[in-house]
């Protein structure tokens, strides 16, 4: 369902969605922007570049109980509570699309799938590129699908997309919806050819299957070593990245000693002691083993498991990098320079 | 996002432990009987991620082999808090169970009719005790069998008092070694690929499978080489970091295959390129 | 399962480290239900002989310290470092950067000389005596203390981060303090703070020592990039980790 609001219609529309549910929007913090509990519309800011922290955290929380436990008995923890996620960028949400494919594979993950299924999507095309951005590079600076809602300004309109019932039902909470015609399809249109071009502050050179291909052959390249020298194994890149979803598992006891709760918690590869067993042994002991695997990872082994290259293009990961090392699009520009 | 998935795949059900006994001074044998009453269903080669609620949780090999009942046993040496608790445990006492989880030696279809080489060093043992007494109930479905053991001291060897049978059974050899022998000990002294030399077998129709720690694999994998072995009839189990069992976690990567669920038991001649298989 | 005999002793410290035990508030009264405090200055006047498990407060500045150090040891089964001056030697290592007798002086003035003010190099307590476990901090963190002990209650080797404070930040979604071009010691601290002083808009001063393998070649060699220098990292690393 195509519908169009005026920008000045926005902010009675989604004071209505904060009357109506939970709302986690899109606002301002300190100088960047980042995702939170939405208390009133003049705080959502669709303009916004990037957000400082990924969407993943409202699904997979970096800190989660899986079940408690008495003695020998134990309770699934599962109480997803319903919330609408408001303003998530195109690469985003194709980084959520990957989660959701990789956590439901094989063997579901209920405490994911249960968070997904409640939650209310309104995406929103990019209006601002930020400092890093290259999901342009990718092909993944728009989304055509796994969004309730999909909003793209258009002058001084929304061009508001309602792909499921759910988003269906929330436009209906707006006032002052008119009917969209072909012209904004066509402005969309534009608007992802245009943002193609300027979601590339860095400009990668390989497209994503010669990536996926070079890797093949890119085991003993300089680059790791070159890089890894000034990697702090600190996973910051890890737990910055819209698609990194490693976690460990932990039991937290409570004063009885009989009682508490099994948790997960993020983890990262680039960590050192990721790999290691009892014993013990560390099966990826060197920083240039774990720094590898990263881009091996996004590049090829997760491509490889969905069909779907694994780094979105977000950048989070070069700004997140106190030695600057972590830039996708120098590794893979320089693996191809062989 | 439409379907939610019902059964949460991290929530253990538990057993109780029925029978315990020392193996070494390092591991013990525990007997576990599911509550459930239901039988584990695995197959060897497989493993179970096995919990004490407030310790924690890790994957451990199954010993015995599917015998459809609910009990199954597994030999567990003691590194760390969660195997120091459970070497803690008396008869009667309760566990969390997963699983079974992961890939199986081929028992049923690359070894059937073919002579089988077992080769258990140290801790390997334990998954291989499940493939060889398997193998060992269907003696007449394979050819050949020999087993090679080698353990750090004779103190160190793992179901002695089995081992000892085992070698009894028509068609089977057995042999063994320790790094360092004691005062009476009579056998073989040095590492397990010493014994390569002690055996003779048709190559091209013996079927090897191999366990035990990191640093062994690559010595074993060349004498099976240099004595003509094909990788393609080679068998190993891998042991790495695991927290979910169930190829989310990522832990268990190596490179890209999940020690989890496309192991642990992999054919060496598919991960033979595999950078950080071995 | 008899509660556990536990003494605590202090050495060189502001004690700030017990005082975070009473943080602890209801949680103390949990604590008291699963051990049997024998020995605690600051709580109880009993002495005892022997112990489960002997808790160390501060660092080891006197050779007469490293006995009683020594002794304690010898009495006990577990013995845990608690807070940074116990586990890395803490602010108190800063004198070893100074000549011992201008320490005196500076400290003391003219009863500078008096034997009882005799002082040695700083040391952790592990420098002295085998610890189990470390509590790390300054101050130690109460929670953290309270699932340490669970753990050895529950016969479970306390997990103690070997990642850097950036992973607790970065769950926290905090903004990095080097954004702001602050000389941030968070990638090569141990974590278990959960990040409190960036969190709280600070950067981070390495109380809890360094990760068992720092790559401090790269802190250094990054310090241009925010416009700092060596000297400036090397400042910061003197308060709580200095390696003398």
């Amino acid at each position: 369902m195509l519908k169009v609001l005026d920008t000045a219609e926005l902010g009675t529309w989604v004071e209505a969605i904060i009357k109506a549910h939970d709302v986690i929007g899109i606002q301002a913090r300190a100088d960047k922007f980042d995702f939170g509990p939405l208390a009133k519309v003049q705080d959502l800011r669709l303009d916004y570049d990037v957000s400082l922290n990924a969407p993943k955290r409202f699904f997979l929380l970096p800190d989660e109980k899986l079940f408690t436990f008495k003695k020998d008995e134990a309770k699934s923890a599962q109480a997803a509570e319903p919330f609408v996620l408001f303003g998530v960028h195109p690469y985003d949400l194709i980084a959520l699309r990957q989660l959701d494919k990789l956590f439901e594979m094989d063997n579901p993950d209920v405490h994911y799938l249960s968070r997904r299924a409640k939650a209310i999507v309104v995406a929103v095309d990019v209006q601002k590129p930020s400092a890093h951005v290259f999901a342009g590079c990718l092909g993944f600076e728009h989304v055509e699908d796994s969004y309730d809602i999909l909003l793209t300004k258009i002058g001084n309109e929304y061009l508001a997309d309602a792909a499921t019932a759910a988003g269906e039902k929330l436009i209906a909470l707006g006032k002052g919806f008119t009917k969209a015609d072909d012209t904004h399809l066509a402005a969309r249109k534009k608007i992802w050819d245009e943002n193609k071009q300027a979601l590339r502050r860095h400009e990668l050179k390989p497209n994503k299957a010669q990536i996926t291909a070079q890797l093949e052959k890119s085991y003993d390249h300089k680059i790791w070593k070159e890089k890894a020298r000034l990697c702090f194994s600190c996973g910051s890149c890890n737990l910055v990245c819209p698609t990194c979803y490693c976690f460990d598992v932990a039991d937290r006891l409570n004063w009885d000693l009989a009682s508490g709760e099994r948790v997960r918690t993020w983890d990262g590869c680039m960590l050192e002691d990721f790999a290691t067993v009892a014993g013990p042994h560390n099966f990826r002991n060197q920083r240039e083993a774990r720094y590898r695997h990263r881009y091996y990872r996004k590049g090829k082994y997760v491509p490889d498991k969905i069909g779907e290259f694994s780094c979105v293009g977000c950048g989070r990961c070069i700004g997140a990098c106190v030695t600057h090392i972590a830039n996708p699009v120098e590794v893979y520009n320089a693996i191809m320079e062989a | 996002m439409g379907k939610i998935a019902l059964k949460d795949i991290y929530l253990p059900e538990t057993a109780t432990a029925v029978a315990i006994r020392q193996l070494t001074p390092t591991e013990k044998c525990f007997e576990f009987k599911l509550d459930s009453g239901k039988s584990l269903g695995h197959m060897p080669g497989q493993f179970a991620e096995i919990s004490l609620f407030g310790i924690g949780e890790a994957p451990i090999s199954i010993s015995s082999p599917p015998h459809g009942e609910p009990t199954f046993e597994m030999g567990i040496r003691q590194v760390g808090s969660l195997t120091g608790a459970l070497h803690r445990l008396s008869v009667g006492d309760k566990i969390g169970v997963r699983g079974p989880y992961g890939t199986t030696f081929p028992v049923t279809t690359a070894m059937k009719g073919k002579d089988i080489l077992f080769v258990c060093a140290g801790i390997g043992m334990i998954p291989l005790r499940s493939a060889i007494k398997y193998v060992l109930s269907h003696r007449k479905e394979y050819g050949k069998i020999h087993i090679l053991s080698g353990t750090r001291t004779p103190a160190f060897r793992l179901f002695s008092d089995e081992l000892e049978q085992w070698g009894k059974v028509d068609g089977v050899r057995l042999l063994e070694t320790v790094d360092q022998p004691d005062d009476g000990w009579k056998g073989n002294v040095g590492v397990i690929t010493t014994l390569f030399s002690k055996i003779s077998f048709d190559p091209k129709n013996t079927v090897a499978l191999i366990v035990g720690p990191p640093v062994m694999y690559k010595f074993a994998l060349l004498e099976l080489r240099k004595l003509e072995m094909s990788y393609a009839n080679v068998y190993v189990s891998l042991e790495r970091k695991m927290k979910c069992g169930v190829g989310k976690c990522g832990h268990c990567q190596i490179n890209g295959l999940y020690a989890c669920q496309d192991g642990p038991v992999f054919r060496y001649s598919d991960i033979a390129e595999t950078r950080e298989a071995i | 399962m008899d509660r556990p005999r536990v003494a605590i002793f202090d050495f060189a410290c502001c004690e700030g480290c017990q005082l975070q035990l009473y943080n602890l508030e209801e949680g103390l009264l949990d604590v008291l239900g699963l051990i049997e405090p024998v020995e605690w200055r600051e709580a109880i006047s009993d002495q005892s002989d022997s112990y489960d498990i002997a808790v160390i407060e501060g660092s080891i500045t006197r050779k007469e310290d490293e006995e009683r150090l020594k002794d304690i040891r010898k009495r006990a089964k577990v013995m845990i470092a608690l807070g940074a001056c116990a586990t890395i030697g803490g602010v108190n290592k800063l004198k070893n950067q100074f000549d011992f007798g201008e320490v005196r002086r500076t400290v003391y003035g003219k009863d500078a000389e008096a034997p009882h003010l005799d002082t040695a190099r700083v040391k952790a307590v592990h420098e002295v005596v085998p610890v189990e476990v470390k509590i790390h901090g300054c101050p130690i963190d109460h929670f953290e203390f309270g699932t340490i002990l669970k753990s050895v209650l529950a016969g479970k080797t306390p997990s103690i981060p070997n990642y850097p404070v950036c992973v607790e930040c970065k769950k926290k979604g905090n903004i990095c303090r080097y954004e702001y071009n602050e000389v941030c010691l968070g990638p090569i601290t141990r974590a278990g703070c959960g990040a409190k002083c960036p969190t709280g808009g600070f950067w981070c001063f390495g109380c809890r020592g360094l990760l068992d393998n720092p790559n401090v070649d790269a802190a250094k060699e990054v310090m241009d990039i925010y416009g700092k220098t060596v000297d400036d990292l090397s400042g910061r690393l003197l308060l709580f980790n200095n390696q003398s």
